[in-house]
């Protein structure tokens, strides 16, 4: 048992625990943020992604151990955000959500994209997009929401 | 019992390494997913781990006159958008896994994990990377090649954690790059390659050819380069289709769930083929 | 016409962009218990001895001897066990569940079971037929004596894995000697009738509550079923909450797929066009039937695709092997037939040495033609106008020109395809006879009682858009809770492109009486049930008659290029045009022909699931390959209006039309890309080395 200290969309956490567990697991059973999903366990498909100091990370391959010391913000702390309400707006108006279980982490993955390039082309969404698998949408539609946001977002990012 | 350990300092991560009894992790992501166990449950691992990933010591890029300097957990998205980074290494990291995974990856993560795929591999054997190697003993320096001996298997000594990759600084006229995956993104290599020279007045001064996954660590047979090297490409090019025979030892790939061993080795060795016929 | 097809936001969207939508995985309740499955690791073998360690208190094993009811899981062909007893017929066929309450502990249980097999020979080739169907029409026989020239072909399709994203799980409570299962299932009342057989109990003793599913294409229509039956035995034995999620290689390795075929196709030719065809398709059911021979119906049905041919003798074959069983996936055998036959018709066409299109054209289904089946095409058949209208999109006819030269490593291809709406024949009326209920409160809202699922299609927006239509109430005062099979009738199972057809008839038929019968203040219950329509006549015995009330159509373009080195292909462009009667909501069709048209295309080319000896090679999200955003094209879609009479609004199904026409359209494309033929998909760039290495000899 390890003592790991981070924080979570803006809270500081401490936890006494295993640190080679899985950081997926941590946040669903410990800390009930079940806003990331498994969807592959293998850090393939992306639906268990957070942020890590605004980086899109995987959750599923993350061991608690490397979040020591680290600033971690999940969809329920990026829901709460002006940019996500953007966002929000966007994947809405394209229709780009159908199952929605890849959702989520296409949010955190939007964000780390516009966070590091506010104007991207087709051709850097979907690079920004590739380590997040949808299997309902094809994906254009998401990118058309990105591009919206980006938009209708200008100056947020 | 020993337990995991978080060192807050290199040097207590040198400490704790000190007996063996520890195997360092750096983003985890090869570690995590070989280890894995019913989801909810931590991954089994025969040590404890230390966790190097966030050791503030190990985060660095410099550069001299002489070559490039990058610390060992440092992730392969810094690296990527580093103006100091070597353009072929950039251009293979750039194809690699995805966004999410490049900012917990590392070449030090890369290099331990010695997979016969790995991309980061090509471009340090290109590059003719050295590591470097640390315990609380003391340091050494090993060339990429001697580094690594099969699938996962490494001469990193219980003791030691990779501190630092160098390459020195090189220039070519001619690059390539190629990672042949299952799709354009996010995929393991089915088999990649690249390939720098420098021609000059028709003259090959330098020939550097690497293979992955073909072979049970990558390919990079220096006896064939020299074989070229220093001959003018039109006699080079006349007898390119020799290189068949070079390499008929050397690259000798599996039949796998990615792909198949004749689709491998036709396209490995079709790719040298090609960036040669680039040379003239 | 009403303005139904304008978009509307999703109704479900913005809870599942926030992360808030609870799926079965996110569920937890207080006391509840992990299980895990314990499986066959042989292909085919008798168990001579299970050994299971000694149980810590509240620790259980579940197996085939605690099942109160019968030992096989209903669906159309009873013949798949809900446990193994004394053999196993493939690696992974499921033995019993370990349950307990610490994961860690049920996981070293499940270590510890030590399993004897024996083996027993097992069979993976397709040779051991176990459904046979054939059907004629007109005569073949004559006109194949009469043809100037035969042409045969052969042509074969592998796997395809759903790769929903979210594994499949329940989470099941017994209370008041009750089972309660909550599941991320597509049929609902597949998996209550499911459970009454397995349990042998009252109807009333099982309630089943649809989870939200995080996407199933098909892969959560029957096999849920078992995990359901597993959990009801587990939780009736133990009575406290259990939880059955899979692992994702779990799923990957036990779930069922789309079916692996092989298809003989003999044409007839005489005076330049097809009189005939003869064609076999053989399907691969894996160790288990159950819906396979339903599969199989469909894809002999779909032996002529968007073509009409006078003359047919049409058979096909389900082979049982000992490998993981297969069954539904959106497209339901249509996609493998499909595939051949758009093969064929460019393969003949070449040999003869005529202009391809042209000879498509001249083969087109009209209105007034009779159907693979002897049926009739009742309804007007927009294709060659969409046909043109997806040339000009995609600049067909001048790049075909073009992309001929043996040069150029580009391609473009084009499919055309029918999917039949609907359960085939008269299913619907006898075997399902869907019910809907609308529930109007004292407060004025309206209840939509119906066992759709919302699987990401947006089963919800639509249905409720058309109840508020035809009630002309807004959106807000319609409400459609995941179903409860406490709540809602048996409105049928969420499959076969029938959901908006079928149940949003009837919605649309309740609604418009209860907006007759509408008492301000009132609680009233509406319930209507299906008919089929007067024309539909079906023989199931003979494969006569009409299969389908209605049929949506469909035209794919897609553009390739392949690297001349590494013969990788890489998808440019997708443009497409269908008919689904009337689009009831753009977005969201739309959104269906963008994923269906990504699965269809990368079916052609890009997903490699293979076995050795029962063992599949790709078993995750790594090795199994499904396309990135940075794989697929961008895509353009074009909606054509044609109301059918008996769809709400006139619509009709959309669902797997959309996958049907991808692998045929980017299989030719590359075929002229590399200017060699391709019979078999995946065309992967290892198929199409060894195809051009074999053109050299």
């Amino acid at each position: 048992m390890q003592s790991v200290k981070f924080r979570l969309n803006g809270n500081p956490v401490t936890l006494k625990t295993d640190p080679t567990r899985r950081f997926l697991d941590v946040l669903r059973e410990d800390l009930s943020h079940t806003g990331p999903k498994e969807g592959c366990g293998e850090g393939e498909c992306g639906a268990c992604a957070v942020l890590i100091d605004g980086h899109i990370t995987n959750s599923c391959i993350l061991p608690l151990g490397n979040v020591d010391g680290r600033d971690v913000m999940t969809i329920e702390g990026y829901r709460e955000t002006e940019r996500y309400r953007v966002l929000e707006e966007a994947y809405i108006a394209e229709g780009a959500v159908q199952c929605g279980i890849c959702i989520p982490g296409m949010i955190i993955a939007s964000e780390s994209l516009l966070h590091h390039n506010p104007s991207p082309t087709d051709d850097e969404i979907r690079i920004g997009l590739s380590g997040n698998l949808c299997r309902c949408t094809g994906y254009n539609m998401i990118i058309r929401a990105i591009k919206r946001a980006a938009e209708r977002g200008k100056g947020l990012w | 019992m020993v337990s995991h350990a978080i060192p807050k300092t290199y040097a207590e991560a040198l400490e704790i390494l000190k007996d063996g009894t520890h195997r360092v992790v750096a983003g985890g992501t090869d570690m995590m997913v070989r280890n894995r166990a019913w989801a909810g449950l931590p991954p089994a691992f025969d040590k404890p781990l230390l966790f190097a990933f966030n050791l503030p010591e190990l985060k660095y890029v410099r550069v001299d006159e002489k070559a490039i300097y990058i610390g060992s957990m440092t992730d392969l998205e810094t690296l990527l958008h580093h103006e100091d980074t070597p353009s072929l290494l950039r251009e293979v990291i750039g194809e690699m896994a995805s966004p999410a995974i490049r900012y917990v990856s590392t070449l030090a993560g890369n290099i331990v994990n010695a997979s016969p795929a790995a991309d980061s591999l090509l471009a340090l054997y290109a590059l003719d990377a050295q590591i470097v190697l640390e315990s609380v003993e003391g340091k050494r320096v090993l060339p990429i090649e001697k580094m690594i001996l099969g699938p996962g298997k490494t001469v990193l000594d219980h003791d030691e954690i990779i501190a630092e990759i160098r390459m020195p600084k090189s220039s070519f006229t001619h690059t390539a790059f190629r990672k042949v995956g299952g799709r354009r993104a996010d995929a393991i290599t089915k088999v990649g390659f690249i390939g720098c020279a420098v021609v000059d007045d028709g003259i090959i001064r330098d020939l550097r050819l690497i293979f992955n996954a073909v072979a049970p660590t990558l390919v990079r047979v220096k006896s064939v380069e020299a074989l070229h090297i220093g001959h003018a490409i039109e006699d080079v090019l006349d007898d390119i289709e020799t290189i068949t025979h070079h390499y008929a030892e050397h690259i000798n790939p599996i039949d796998d769930q990615r792909s198949n061993r004749a689709y491998r080795k036709e396209t490995a060795l079709e790719l040298a083929r090609h960036f040669i016929k680039t040379l003239q | 016409m009403s303005n139904i097809h304008h978009s509307v936001p999703k109704i479900d969207a913005s809870e599942k962009i926030s992360g808030r939508m609870a799926y079965v995985a996110d569920i937890r309740i207080d006391g509840m218990l992990h299980a895990k499955t314990v499986r066959s690791t042989e292909a085919h073998a008798r168990i001579r001895d299970i050994r299971v360690p000694t149980l810590p208190e509240g620790y259980y094993v579940i197996d085939h001897r605690d099942i109160p009811g019968k030992n096989v899981v209903k669906m159309i062909f009873e013949d798949w066990p809900v446990f193994a007893v004394d053999k196993v017929h493939h690696i992974g066929e499921p033995i019993m569940l370990v349950v307990g309450p610490d994961k860690r502990v049920v996981q070293t249980l499940v270590d510890a079971i030590e399993i004897d097999y024996e083996p027993l020979e097992s069979v993976f080739s397709m040779t051991e037929s176990v459904i046979h169907y054939h059907y004629d029409k007109g005569d073949a026989e004559a006109a194949f004596k009469e043809a100037d020239r035969i042409i045969a072909h052969e042509y074969d399709t592998g796997y395809q894995e759903q790769a929903y994203i979210e594994p499949q799980g329940f989470i099941g409570t017994y209370e008041d000697d009750r089972i309660h299962l909550i599941g991320s299932i597509q049929a609902p009342y597949y998996v209550k009738n499911a459970v009454i057989e397995t349990m042998a109990c009252a109807p009333e003793d099982i309630r089943v509550v649809q989870a939200t599913v995080g996407g199933a294409f098909g892969g959560k229509e029957e096999f849920p079923s078992l995990i359901g039956c597993q959990l009801a035995v587990a939780l009736k034995k133990i009575k406290k909450p259990i939880k059955l999620i899979y692992e994702r290689e779990e799923d990957m390795d036990t779930t069922t797929k789309r079916h692996p075929s092989k298809t003989r196709i003999e044409g007839a030719i005489k005076d330049g066009k097809i009189t005939a065809l003869r064609t076999h398709i053989g399907i691969d059911s894996g160790a288990f039937i159950g819906l396979s021979g339903v599969v199989l119906s469909r894809a002999i049905i779909a032996s002529t695709s968007a073509y009409t041919v006078d003359n047919l003798d049409i058979s096909g074959d389900v082979y049982k092997t000992n490998t993981v069983p297969n069954g539904a996936f959106r497209g339901f055998g249509a996609p493998q037939m499909i595939y051949a036959v758009e093969m064929f018709f460019h393969h003949v066409a070449k040999e003869l040495g005529v202009d391809v299109h042209a000879f498509r054209l001249k083969h087109l289904a009209k209105q007034g033609d009779r159907t693979s089946t002897s049926g009739l095409f009742r309804d007007p058949i927009l294709m060659p106008e969409m046909i043109e209208r997806a040339c000009a999109m995609s600049d067909y006819h001048r790049k075909r020109k073009a992309y001929a030269d043996p040069n150029v490593y580009k391609g473009i291809g084009m499919s055309w395809f029918l999917h039949g709406c609907g359960f085939t024949g008269s299913g619907e009326a006898e075997h399902i006879k869907a019910k809907v209920t609308l529930e109007k409160l004292a407060s004025g809202l309206v209840h939509l009682r119906v066992a759709a699922v919302d699987m990401g299609q947006g089963a919800k927006t639509t249905l409720m858009k058309v109840a508020a239509e035809t009630l002309g109430l807004p959106l807000e005062r319609i409400v459609y809770d995941n179903p409860d099979t406490d709540l809602v009738p048996d409105s049928g199972p969420t499959v076969a492109s029938r959901t908006a057809m079928v149940v949003g008839g009837l919605i649309a038929r309740a609604a418009a009486r209860l907006k007759d019968e509408w008492n301000d203040g009132e609680h009233q219950t509406i319930t209507e049930q299906y008919t089929q329509p007067e024309y539909m006549a079906w023989n199931q015995d003979t494969f006569t008659g009409d299969a389908y009330p209605a049929y949506s159509w469909g035209v794919n373009v897609v553009e390739v290029e392949v690297d001349k080195t590494t013969l990788e292909v890489q998808v440019k462009n997708i443009w497409s045009t269908y008919d689904v009667g009337k689009s009831l909501d753009d977005n969201i069709v739309i959104g269906q022909a963008d994923g269906g048209t990504a699965q269809g295309v990368a079916y052609g080319y890009l997903e490699v699931m293979r076995h050795h000896r029962g063992k599949l090679l790709q078993k995750n999200m790594t090795d199994y390959v499904i396309p990135t955003a940075v794989d697929m094209a961008k895509t353009e879609t074009e909606l054509f209006d044609n109301p059918f009479a008996f769809g709400p609004y006139g619509a009709k199904g959309a669902g797997e039309l959309t996958l049907v026409g991808g692998a045929p359209a980017v299989a030719l494309a590359i075929e002229m890309a590399i200017g060699e033929r391709v019979h078999s998909i995946p065309a992967t760039p290892e198929y199409l080395m060894e195809v051009l290495k074999n053109a050299k000899r």
